[in-house]
């Protein structure tokens, strides 16, 4: 059985008021919106794009708020560099979630991606969370954002955390919901980590990955699609520069994980519609990446039944790409 | 009922000998994890580490993963 959590958009003085009556919160909203808001048990990053009952929508006048569930035992708002972000999972509750925002382009976020796996307590500790961005039109332009409400800190190099526990009998889970599918065809496998590629074995032979795919003219909407164990985790493409040989990633690709190219979706929405029925309990939080709402044309269109922040990169233990990532608080024994 | 550490199924577990089929993401994180981390160094003191993390996480989680559990102790 799970358990609902309050979630939705709200009005700059609705959240003003929920973080004076002493609720803890985690937000999304545009630089300015939260910037507007008193200091308080809360952490934040900046999107101004929304999932909500009406559509998907952009709004710099609005934030979309998670409250921390009233059953929980204790949420404590802290931030973290890439100096000490293996702290995070220590800090993380022996039961509970740790909500969690990283700057996109920021080193901590390079950092999480490519070492989380590797910190003491990965998967122990439900880490579930968001990549914080900027409108697209502005992107390289403005800077993404996390707001630490405790402290009242604006950090741009650092993430913050809302680490939150959880009473006995009740325990969090973290969904992906992945439209995306392989689309068959060659095994790509990558020799070393990282966001950026260049060198890789298709099908066990060395290639090189930005020559692959201009060759064979493969549309870089649609990501990488990494097999965990049956588990697609997308890697999505930044760019790709066949003279220099290069491709930009979002996130890291690892070796040892086949990749393979994804089946393009040509109807996002519908494609959400028949991922997410309403039969599954519904979420305490979820978001939906950037490229989704972009490449599918989300703009006033639903993504099944979800609501939430709309993002630039999502967190499921791991740095993830277009991809829905839901918190589930299950009621157990 | 979670195997004690030092039954012989972890070591079937972390050495991929022992498969399981899920749907639930963060258990094909830690059969994806546990394999990559095994293939990088399979010397016996990482295998004991992966014994360790893989046994702490099913305890951890025996009542939110039960079927995943089945395969293991089957």
């Amino acid at each position: 059985m799970s358990v609902t959590v309050h979630a939705e958009l709200c009005t700059i003085p609705e959240v003003q008021a929920a973080i004076a009556a002493g609720e803890s919160l985690f937000l999304a909203g545009s630089r300015e919106a939260l910037s507007r808001l008193p200091r308080g048990n809360w952490v934040g990053g900046t999107s101004c794009y929304f999932m909500t009952e009406e559509g998907c929508l952009q709004a710099e006048d609005r934030i979309f708020v998670t409250k921390v569930p009233e059953f929980a035992l204790e949420s404590t708002a802290l931030d973290y560099g890439a100096d000490n972000l293996a702290q995070l999972h220590r800090d993380a509750p022996d039961n509970g979630f740790t909500f969690v925002v990283l700057p996109a382009s920021s080193e901590v976020l390079k950092t999480f991606a490519e070492k989380a796996s590797n910190f003491n307590g990965f998967l122990l500790h439900p880490i579930v969370g968001w990549v914080s961005g900027v409108r697209v039109d502005r992107i390289g332009i403005d800077k993404p954002a996390v707001f630490n409400g405790k402290s009242g800190d604006v950090l741009e190099d650092r993430c913050v955390a809302l680490h939150v526990s959880l009473p006995i009998g009740k325990m969090a889970e973290l969904e992906i919901v992945n439209i995306f599918e392989s689309g068959g065809g060659d095994v790509i496998r990558f020799v070393e980590a990282g966001f950026q590629a260049s060198q890789c074995l298709v099908n066990g032979k060395p290639a090189n990955l930005a020559e692959y795919i201009t060759s064979k003219g493969i549309p870089t909407e649609f990501p990488l699609v990494g097999d965990y164990n049956g588990s697609s985790i997308n890697v999505a493409f930044q760019a790709v520069d066949a003279a220099k040989g290069t491709v930009k990633l979002y996130a890291p690709v690892f070796a040892g994980v086949d990749y393979h190219f994804a089946m393009p979706v040509a109807d996002y929405s519908g494609a959400f519609a028949k991922a997410i029925t309403g039969e599954e309990p519904e979420p305490a939080f979820a978001c939906n990446c950037v490229h989704n709402y972009v490449y599918g044309k989300m703009e006033g269109k639903k993504a099944g039944n979800l609501t939430g922040p709309i993002t630039f990169g999502e967190i499921a233990h791991q740095l993830l790409n277009q991809t829905v990532v839901c918190l589930q608080i299950l009621g157990v024994g | 009922m979670i195997p004690p550490i030092d039954h012989p199924v972890w070591a079937q577990f972390v050495t991929g000998n022992k498969t399981i089929k899920s749907g639930r993401a963060t258990i094909n994180m830690l059969v994806q994890n546990t394999k990559m981390e095994y293939e990088r160094d399979a010397s016996p003191a990482n295998t004991k580490e992966l014994i360790s993390r893989s046994h702490k996480f099913f305890t951890q989680f025996e009542s939110v993963f039960p079927n995943e559990i089945a395969q293991i102790t089957g």
